[in-house]
């Protein structure tokens, strides 16, 4: 559980890494927004799933937080 | 001290409580609600929307959502030491996380004073006002959440488990927040 829990860190801090050098790529605007709101997604659901432990809950918290996730992102993408 | 066993697939018990999951979806919901209309009104002015959005400094934000995620970081580790009845080592955790979150509301204060100088305010354009109501709403819970942690991790061992993980569970909401508002507000326009 530990070690986990340390993996997942770093994970993020990597996640936050590659945010920062998709930024400064030089790719088309859409794609960009597209790219960065998706790293960010997946950094939300690793901390709900991980170091909230959302992992053990019921299947409707986890349904719940991933479905007002993608309704967000793909409002901002959309708009 | 309660150290019953919590069946967190039973829809009633998730990790923190159900009370405290509903607390965090009408944030979720109220904050990305917030975010959609700011992406809307970024529609009428998007030159606007992308010369204000230029003026945030991204580095401060890319260390605040350092400074969140390494808070949260040692908030988990200090739920799981208490499961393991390790509540010396728990508190330590628990104290660290609270430097994070100190940290990253010093870092914002200063992000603020700078804003504050340039002559960006709450009513300077649209972008600059949802960037106040956002972040400024954002901190208020960020310093909740604080206040939370500090309560908790004294005499934390007199906490029950209900109490460690309902607290754990508002300071992770902080960080669920700011990575919500983080890209749409630094990064995106």
């Amino acid at each position: 559980m530990k070690k986990e829990l340390t993996y997942t860190f770093l994970l993020l801090l990597f996640l936050t890494i590659i945010t920062t050098v998709v930024y400064n790529l030089p790719i088309n605007q859409l794609a960009k927004t597209s790219i960065i709101l998706g790293l960010f997604a997946i950094k939300f659901i690793i901390v709900a799933f991980q170091f909230m432990d959302l992992k053990k809950a019921n299947i409707f918290w986890k349904a719940s937080v991933i479905g007002i996730l993608i309704i967000i992102n793909l409002i901002i993408i959309a708009s | 001290m309660n150290k019953t066993t919590i069946n967190y697939k039973n829809f009633y018990y998730p990790p923190g409580g159900i009370l405290m999951w509903i607390i965090i979806f009408i944030e979720l919901i109220t904050f990305g609600m917030a975010l959609v209309a700011l992406a809307y009104s970024s529609k009428e002015n998007p030159q606007l929307f992308h010369e204000s959005s230029m003026h945030l400094n991204k580095m401060i934000g890319t260390i605040n959502t350092v400074f969140l995620l390494t808070s949260g970081f040692y908030v988990a580790q200090a739920v799981h030491n208490y499961k393991k009845n390790n509540f010396s080592k728990a508190s330590s955790l628990f104290k660290i996380a609270m430097i994070g979150g100190l940290l990253f509301v010093l870092l914002k204060s200063i992000e603020y004073y700078f804003k504050i100088e340039s002559g960006f305010h709450l009513d300077s354009n649209t972008f600059f006002t949802f960037y106040w109501l956002l972040t400024g709403f954002h901190i208020i819970h960020v310093i909740v959440g604080l206040v939370i942690l500090l309560i908790l991790n004294n005499n934390l061992s007199d906490k029950s488990i209900e109490d460690v993980e309902a607290s754990a569970a508002f300071w992770h909401m902080c960080d669920l927040i700011w990575l919500l508002l983080f890209p749409v507000l630094y990064l995106i326009f």
